[in-house]
């Protein structure tokens, strides 16, 4: 070889042997002799040529194992990297199958990159995932699962996305309202579903078998799973096929935009939704009911209208265009009449019976003739007098319906509290059965909120009580095949479930439903999201640590705006600490102990128990980067900065 | 004018309000003739005087409305005719905008826009006249319900005890009401100003939100109410925007929060109010509740969270799943409690209440709870409010700031022009509503101003006394102030900054820094990052710098010029060169650097930005598209101001779809 040629001095050859993975286990290493100024590209040449195998070897390059390192700058001499005979080298794709849990609970399988930091391991996922902010995310090691795994792992569910070649991965552009490179294949498309659409509920059994938090401490012991993002997968001991999560790491999800982010907000309701079944945060029952009903509702619209979520936005256009002329078309004959029939709207007029608790006079339910019309009941003695004065009139403006059945006692009946200037009044109404309930429980709601039966909504109110009253009909000898009906303890943690039979939590879920009954399926998914990060304890990831001068274990709770020391033993908040009173902080890396400046000569330190420092320093300059980042520049993402915020040693 | 007309429309139907109630119809009091004396203002109830809808006019009152309802047609007749001669030159005609203009008040927008949309391209005459025609019926279906729609002539008590009445339909919220009396009043127009009701019997007092519908909380008031509503400042209503820092830090130490820095607030507020959830602060503490029926106080702790008030049953802990729901905020308002020592034994004045606002009397559906001090109170009022309306309590702020300032702008400028009297302080009065409150005390205002600004007696009531004059659409921005002027209000705008980083953080990156990272550049020379798709032939020995042999990464400098508008993806990397390595099947297999060194140096030198990457980049936009996406167009009459250009749109839909298949 001509190298020689180069150098005025005479190298000495030697023999460098290289593993090439791809040769199989039990292939022996090739054998290449180099001098000590041959670079690495120099090398992995050689090795490729030895190997004789025609392939594309350009994902490939050098790890050695005994320092775990790659070689990734080739321009680096044999002598610069420090390599000499004895190194062990392994020849190798630096892109690997990975096994990623999402967010949704199902795994798929990809190829991600091996060597660069994980930080940039994400990107790669988040981008061929259709992500955006892939910052806001990042991969931690599952909670093992529990050892009854006999039959399980041949069961689950793999989705596939490993034959999605690398560089398609870049071209943005979107095919059937998808991302080109899953609209390769059949099998793409259907990941690219599993991915965008939310999951249906699961069973109150599967549930319950998942690993839930008891504790503060537990919280704490999942953040010390997260993986270092300065270094590579392989650095830490990720292999090949490993099992890793890919989680909303990061509390504070920046410029969300339902339109392009389709997959994003999907995932991000996963978590949630996750967190609060597995009740990783903690939600008063009220608050649990609510975010039943949405579920249920988000349940429902991903089953009826998933394709309005997925298509593009250029499809929009034009379908919102050609809905544009469509209703400019027969605008001519249709829209008066809408109106006018806005003008005289609809009424009910039914025999339902009365029942006012507080009115001594009517003992039980009595039989009238019902009217319903402009948001109020009338009621008359009989049909024949309804032309005349009603008994009496009431406005349900502002009124609270709540339902009060009981299907397998056939009991249909409607409770109103009705304001008055004295107070609330309490009227039930009975219906004969569910048809007839369901209207009227309709109108009542509608009423309530001052909207007439005109509305558009009341058909589909009335369906929704109609499948409401389906799903209590716990018998299981009727037919269950219908796809809208849930089992609620599927939508509520596995305390309530315990709390509460189905036929106790329905209703309460039903009431609760009828709040977010309107939604549309991306406003269902951001009120649910919504409503999570009011919660208090949104946002606060936990660890344990030990206060310098101090002598117990307390928790830190690292939150997007602020550290909070928490005490183990009451689980009060002792103290916080906000970021933007932040000075500047250190870690100790021989020690192991951050130390943080506050303004006024506010000065705090403390050791990690539960996790590494490396992970509590990455999370607090971690939410320091991300409130860097601002709506103007909204696409550049300021890797540099990221590591200089979050990295070891040689960045502070 | 046209726009005067609707002005005039609205004129007339109030004078006929008046009339039917001068007419006695209604048990009214004897109304003296205006506040004209001090003394009157006490004993003055605000009578019913939100009775009459059109709904009630009287025969004669509807066939003048006929009348009115027929000129109008008449005129839209007119006007479309002539649009359509005059197709081509608009010269006589208003721009687009007449419609508008034409009906201010109208939350629908009229007919005549929409129908440009089909006259600007070819539609057969035939279907011309059926759209004028189904126009026209609209036209008169809107004014019918324009018709129907209810409105109630408001008394309201002004700071120094006077009164006016005015004329609010259902469709007016607060924001337009107070604008209306910025009018009349001519106030300083600060974010204070509110307009409040009282209820004497329950001795409540609340500040509405400008987001309301006044006529909503006036129509549930019961016919021989007492209640009143008042036109004062009240700084409670936007102190959370103003000091977030007492309601979001409120445990940390007084000395903290009076030291906070306007940097730190802005923060705060922004924290709180522009992310995608409005955070409620977490409030807890012992108050006193009243229990149902008994006449005690008793003790809880009580928590509030985004859902609702919570309690702490007995012996339970304070985590969230042993909380017991007090009330949620959906079906109540929350009311400040005046003089409850008094009236219920509280242990203090310190009292709120949370009730529906149709109950105005005694009901055990009535919650009372009493705080140890104002401070406390404050704080829960507040926290409540935000829970109860979120992001439209930070969006009301907001639109007051702007008109304060507007304002602020305009006043300095007459004041420069004119004289002294008009700078408006109309402060000195407010006093006495706020306090039982226990509010701050106002800032005493100066009292040279008193003079000009006091209104003047009101003359005996006349009717065009009383009407609203139109107000010249309080919107519209007085002529633009000098520069300074507009600049000048230091609190207006709450301004969206990046949080600073702490000092010694590394330096915000530079404007290179900030360049996407990709494509990969060798002289970034680390272990960072290799390019996934091929391998850099690494030449040391090469007569030119690293890298400069290999495709993609030209020096930084040469990037510069046409910097990728999408740094989020990546650049495609470089198309492969198949001259470059023989040996291999595809690309990108490194060659040694000798051989390199010769193909590279006669190679064409890289073309900076490589053309798939431009492809690449040419496609993005279709992704994160820039300009805003066209309007949802479902109903005609909000297709108005699109319409003209449909086929265009629809032609470039049809492009983009095209484009991306």
């Amino acid at each position: 070889m001509g190298q020689n040629s180069h150098s005025p001095v005479l190298m000495a050859v030697w023999d460098l042997s290289v593993t090439v993975e791809d040769l199989g286990a039990d292939a022996p290493p090739i054998t290449v002799s180099v001098t000590s100024d041959l670079h690495i590209g120099g090398v992995i040449l050689k090795l490729v040529e030895k190997s004789q195998v025609k392939r594309d070897w350009s994902d490939h390059a050098l790890w050695w194992e005994q320092k775990q390192q790659w070689l990734l700058r080739t321009a680096w001499t044999l002598e610069k990297c420090g390599i000499q005979a004895d190194a062990g080298l392994i020849f190798m794709a630096q892109h690997k199958s990975l096994r990623l849990g999402l967010p949704n609970g199902l795994t798929l399988r990809l190829r991600a990159c091996f060597s660069g930091p994980v930080f940039r391991t994400v990107l790669g996922i988040c981008k061929m995932l259709n992500i955006r902010r892939p910052e806001e995310l990042s991969l931690l090691r599952p909670v093992e699962e529990k050892k009854r795994k006999k039959d399980k792992d041949l069961s689950e569910e793999l989705h596939d996305l490993t034959e999605v070649p690398l560089t398609s991965v870049s071209r943005p552009c979107l095919y059937n309202g998808m991302p080109a490179h899953f609209a390769d294949s059949l099998q793409t498309e259907k990941v690219y579903k599993m991915l965008s659409v939310s999951q249906p509920a699961p069973a109150p059994e599967a549930i319950a078998k998942l690993y839930r938090p008891a504790s503060v401490v537990d919280k704490a012991h999942i953040h010390s799973r997260w993986l270092d993002s300065s270094r590579s997968l392989m650095q830490q001991g990720v292999q090949q096929n490993d099992r890793l999560w890919l989680r909303f790491k990061y509390y504070c999800f920046h410029d969300l935009e339902p339109k392009y982010d389709v997959v994003r907000l999907t995932q991000m309701y996963e978590q949630a939704r996750w967190a609060i079944l597995l009740e990783d945060i903690d939600c008063t029952e009220e608050e649990m009911l609510l975010f039943g009903a949405i579920q249920y509702h988000i349940n429902k619209l991903s089953l009826t209208e998933p394709q309005t979520m997925t298509s593009s936005p250029a499809m929009d256009d034009l379908d919102s265009a050609l809905q544009g002329l469509e209703v400019k078309l027969d605008g001519a004959e249709s829209s008066p009449q809408d109106m006018l029939e806005n003008l005289t709207a609809p009424e009910l007029n039914d025999y339902l019976k009365i029942f006012r608790p507080k009115r001594l006079t009517l003992k039980g339910y009595k039989q009238y003739w019902f009217k319903f019309k402009d948001a109020s009941i009338s009621y008359y003695k009989s049909k024949e007098e309804s032309l005349g004065e009603p008994i009496q009139q009431i406005n349900l403006k502002g009124c609270e319906a709540a339902p009060d059945v009981n299907v397998a006692g056939q009991k249909f009946c409607i409770k109103l509290l009705i304001p008055a200037p004295e107070g609330m009044n309490e009227v039930y109404l009975r219906c004969e059965n569910e048809e007839q309930y369901s209207r009227w429980m309709a109108a009542c709601r509608l009423a309530s909120k001052g909207k007439s039966l005109a509305d558009r909504l009341f058909q589909s109110e009335v369906q929704s009580i109609l499948s409401f009253l389906a799903m209590q009909q716990t018998n299981p000898n009727t037919h269950t095949d219908d796809s809208m009906s849930i089992n609620t303890h599927s939508l509520v943690s596995p305390r309530y479930s315990k709390k509460y039979k189905v036929k106790q939590l329905t209703p309460r879920i039903l009431e609760a439903y009828q709040n977010v009954a309107q939604l549309s399926l991306t406003d269902a998914l951001l009120r649910f999201l919504q409503i999570w990060q009011a919660l208090p304890d949104f946002g606060i990831s936990f660890v344990v640590v030990r206060f310098k001068g101090s002598r117990k274990d307390e928790v830190l709770g690292i939150a997007p705006n602020r550290l909070i020391r928490i005490d183990l033993g009451v689980g009060d908040v002792v103290k916080t600490w906000r970021y933007n009173n932040m000075r500047q902080w250190n870690v100790n890396w021989d020690i192991r102990q951050v130390a943080i400046e506050f303004d006024g000569n506010v000065n705090m330190a403390f050791s990690c128990v539960t996790a590494d420092c490396k992970i509590v320093h990455e999370f607090i300059g971690g939410y320091i980067f991300m409130s860097t980042r601002s709506r103007e520049q909204s696409d550049t993402l300021n890797e540099e900065l990221f590591h200089k915020l979050t990295g070891g040693h040689e960045a502070l | 004018l046209e726009c005067n007309q609707d002005a005039m429309f609205s004129d007339l139907l109030g004078e006929m309000d008046l009339l039917t109630q001068s007419l006695g119809v209604e048990t009214l009091p004897p109304e003296p003739p205006s506040s004209s004396s001090k003394e009157m203002n006490f004993s003055m109830g605000f009578a019913d005087m939100n009775v009459e809808s059109l709904n009630e006019l009287e025969e004669n009152d509807l066939d003048a409305l006929m009348a009115d309802l027929m000129a109008d047609l008449n005129d839209t007749e007119e006007k479309l005719g002539g649009q359509k001669e005059a197709e081509a030159p608009h010269t006589d005609l208003p721009p687009a905008s007449h419609g508008f203009s034409f009906y201010p008040e109208s939350s629908l927008s009229t007919p005549t826009s929409p129908e440009r949309g089909p006259n600007t391209f070819s539609a057969p005459l035939e279907e011309i006249e059926a759209q004028m025609k189904a126009d026209k019926i609209k036209l008169a279906l809107e004014k019918l319900k324009e018709a129907k729609v209810k409105k109630l002539v408001v008394k309201v008590v002004m700071h120094d005890g006077s009164s006016k009445t005015l004329m609010v339909d259902e469709r007016q919220t607060v924001r337009d009401v107070l604008d209306n009396l910025f009018e009349k009043t001519h106030c300083d127009c600060n974010v204070d100003w509110s307009l409040s009701e009282t209820n004497p019997e329950l001795q409540l007092e609340r500040g509405f939100e400008e987001h309301e519908n006044l006529v909503d909380p006036l129509s549930a008031w019961t016919r021989d109410s007492e209640n009143k509503v008042l036109f004062q400042e009240r700084p409670d209503k936007y102190e959370v925007f103003k000091n977030p820092q007492n309601f979001y830090l409120w445990k940390k130490d007084k000395k903290t929060i009076k030291d906070m820095k306007d940097r730190d607030k802005e923060l705060l507020v922004e924290e709180n109010f522009c992310g995608t959830s409005i955070i409620v602060p977490d409030l807890e503490g012992v108050l006193y509740l009243r229990e149902d029926g008994k006449k005690s106080w008793k003790q809880r702790l009580f928590l509030l969270r985004a859902s609702g008030i919570y309690y702490v049953p007995k012996g339970k802990s304070k985590t969230s799943r042993d909380l017991v729901c007090f009330v949620q905020f959906d079906n109540v308002n929350v009311y400040y409690g005046k003089e409850f020592k008094n009236k219920y034994k509280a242990p203090t004045d310190f009292c709120f209440v949370l009730k529906h606002p149709q109950i105005q009397k005694e009901s055990q559906y009535i919650k009372y709870l009493c705080c140890d001090d104002a401070w406390t109170m404050n704080l829960w009022v507040t926290g409540i409010r935000i829970a109860k309306y979120g992001k439209s309590l930070y969006e009301n702020y907001k639109t007051s700031m702007k008109k304060a300032a507007i304002t602020t702008a305009w006043t300095n400028r007459t004041a420069g022009t004119t004289s002294i009297p008009s700078t408006p302080s109309p402060t000195t009065k407010a006093k006495a509503s706020g306090q039982a409150n226990g509010h701050a005390p106002q800032p005493p205002a100066e009292p040279v101003a008193k003079v000009g600004n006091a209104p003047p007696p009101p003359p005996p009531m006349l009717p065009t006394q009383i009407l609203p004059p139109p107000p010249p659409d309080p919107v519209l921005p007085p002529p633009p102030p000098p520069l300074a002027n507009k600049k000048s209000p230091p609190a207006t705008s709450v301004p969206r900054q990046l949080p600073s980083l702490p000092t010694s953080f590394p330096p915000s990156p530079t404007s290179m820094a900030n360049l996407p990272p990709p494509p990969p550049s060798l002289s970034q020379d680390d272990s960072s990052e290799s390019p996934p798709d091929f391998l850099p032939p690494p030449p040391p020995t090469l007569g030119f710098g690293p890298g400069a042999g290999s495709l993609p990464p030209p020096p930084p400098v040469s990037f510069l010029p046409p910097p990728p508008p999408d740094p989020g993806f990546p650049l495609p990397p470089p198309p492969p060169d198949p001259a470059f390595c023989p040996v291999t099947n595809r690309d990108s297999l490194p060659a040694p650097p000798p051989r390199q060194s010769n193909i590279g140096a006669g190679a064409p030198p890289p073309p900076p930005p490589p053309p798939s990457a431009s492809a690449g980049l040419q496609s993005t936009p279709s992704v994160r598209r820039t300009g805003p996406p066209p309007p949802k167009r479902t109903t005609p009459p909000l297709a108005a101001p699109g319409g003209g250009d449909f086929m265009s749109e629809l032609a470039k839909a049809m492009a983009k779809k095209r484009g991306n298949q």
